[in-house]
């Protein structure tokens, strides 16, 4: 099979293609941070907006051995106990640092509401397979269709596909969870008001430090024999590839977090730039320029966001893709006649059990 | 460096509190799922590609049932169909046998009466030969009488010889006529 000798190309694409550069945007931020704040649409905050009305999000804060609470921001400052230093951070009245900020962000509400509505979702679904709709008759109706080509997606063409042998029915439930809230949390920077949570380096370093946690409990004996040992190879080679196999583990979770992160950030960051142009340039040239190219700027945007629809579910299925591609790769029972060729391996392993 | 801001912060800051919110949630969104939900759609989609598959199955065992069952009528038709071919021309067989049979008893049968037809004339025949010899003899006697009678010329007698013999011609043919 092609593909199969094909694969590693393919991921080395994935890995370095697909994460976009930031800094020529920051630079454009820095400009025009006077007339339109950029990066505050794309920060994370205390407050979830809607329709123009702020609703604040408690405070918790972990210091030194002790939680405090509060209802919002503004009751953490008129408590006396946390001020607000001079870069824009909250810290304590003494000056010491919060240990631990466990405050509700925007981000952590849109992630909630992510993971939420992907189990409700899902429950739902269940709930009517276990009457019978679709196990015992066809599915009916728009919603279960449409449930069920993304489930028999991420678990034959995602599971199946990339984990050898049985083992894949222990990772559907996790490939699926994850595919499916990704994809909610992607889309809803599309929505007014909305947010995307997965553009916060924090939440896709989390999942992907997920990831990367099932990747090395799954990890057969081969697997770490290939990490350390490597059979086969001279002793003296492996001073060079033992290293670059240990970065190797970890490098697999950090891009997977960069990649999700940038894309969902430089999307987000896009849109407000040129729906922003129409304000920089009513700032520069008047009111009658800036109206009028407000035109140009709006139908880029709309463009913009259908590329943006796109681009949310294909990064959710990347990230889900190469998750189970790094989990397979540990999986994998290695016979070290025939490293190449995994198909063997997976026929083998499937006539074993 | 707004950026890099811890808590809340900046862009690439990685926020401790946030992130074991993420984790808490996760773990808790993976559990229920994997407790309420997925494993319920793997084994309803599991159960439906069996059945499906069985039914397939079962389907292709019947048509192959099926094409058995007509291949053996087939081979029944065959055999049924060679059995009838053979016992008509077993009855052809007879029949001809029959035929000629009874021909050749017809022939002989015509034989045998052409042959006591001939036997019959030839029995006639032989019959009507005692009578005309003796017929001749009576004559011969006859003759001898009236010769007997004349006795004392021989060249009378021989004369009167030879006359008989001419006169017995005639008579002789009538005869033979009638026979």
């Amino acid at each position: 099979m092609p593909t199969e000798a094909l694969r590693p190309f393919f991921l080395f694409i994935l890995l370095f293609c697909l994460i976009t550069p930031l800094p020529a945007v920051a630079n454009e931020v820095e400009e025009t941070e006077s007339s339109l704040d950029v990066m505050g649409k794309v920060l994370d905050h205390d407050y979830v907006e809607i329709a123009g009305k702020k609703i604040y999000l408690p405070r918790i804060f972990y210091v030194d051995g002790n939680f405090y609470f509060y209802s919002n921001t503004q009751s953490a400052l008129e408590s006396g106990e946390f001020v607000e230093s001079e870069i824009g951070g909250i810290v304590r009245a003494d000056g010491k640092p919060i240990t631990i900020d466990f405050s509700i962000s925007a981000h952590l509400i849109f992630f909630w509401l992510g993971v939420f509505l992907t189990f409700l979702i899902t429950w739902l679904a269940a709930r009517r397979y276990r009457r019978g709709v679709g196990s015992e008759t066809e599915p009916r109706g728009v919603l279960q269709n449409l449930f069920e080509v993304f489930f028999v997606f991420v678990r034959d063409d995602i599971a199946k596909e990339y984990i050898p042998g049985e083992k894949y029915h222990k990772y559907v439930n996790y490939l699926f969870s994850v595919f499916l809230a990704i994809s909610f949390m992607n889309l809803f920077g599309l929505f007014p008001w909305g947010i995307t949570p997965t553009a916060n380096l924090t939440v896709t370093a989390t999942l992907a430090g997920i990831t990367f946690l099932i990747t090395q409990v799954s990890g057969t004996r081969d697997h770490w024999e290939h990490v350390f040992m490597f059979p086969g190879v001279h002793p003296l080679v492996r001073i060079i590839l033992t290293p670059v196999e240990i970065i190797g583990l970890f490098t697999k979770p950090f891009a997977l977090a960069i990649r999700l992160f940038a894309n969902m950030l430089s999307g987000k960051i896009m849109i407000v730039s040129i729906l922003g142009l129409i304000f920089v340039f009513t700032d520069m040239f008047g009111a009658w320029l800036g109206v009028g190219s407000s035109v140009f700027w709006v139908l880029l945007t709309a463009l913009l966001y259908v590329l943006k629809g796109f681009i949310a579910l294909l990064q959710a299925y990347i990230f889900t893709l190469l998750s189970a591609v790094f989990i397979g790769m540990a999986a994998e029972e290695h016979h070290h006649e025939d490293h190449e060729s995994s198909v063997t391996t997976t026929a083998e392993a499937t006539a074993k059990t | 460096m707004t950026f890099f801001l811890q808590g809340g912060g900046g862009i690439l800051s990685f926020d401790t509190g946030f992130a074991i919110w993420v984790l808490i949630t996760m773990l808790v969104f993976i559990w229920g799922m994997g407790k309420f939900a997925v494993p319920y759609i793997v084994k309803a989609l599991d159960d439906r590609e069996k059945r499906i598959k069985e039914s397939l199955d079962s389907a292709e065992n019947a048509l192959a049932k099926a094409k058995e069952i007509s291949k053996e009528n087939e081979q029944a038709l065959r055999d049924a169909e060679i059995k009838a071919q053979k016992i008509r021309k077993e009855a052809i067989e007879e029949a001809e046998k029959l035929r000629v049979e009874r021909l050749e008893k017809a022939r002989e049968e015509s034989a045998k009466i052409l042959q006591d037809a001939k036997e019959t004339i030839e029995k006639e025949k032989e019959r009507a030969l005692i009578e005309l010899r003796n017929e001749v003899a009576d004559l011969a006697v006859r003759a001898a009488s009236v010769i007997i009678d004349h006795e004392l010329d021989e060249e009378k007698n021989k004369k009167l010889v030879n006359r008989f013999i001419d006169n017995l011609e005639e008579p002789s043919t009538i005869q033979k006529n009638e026979v």
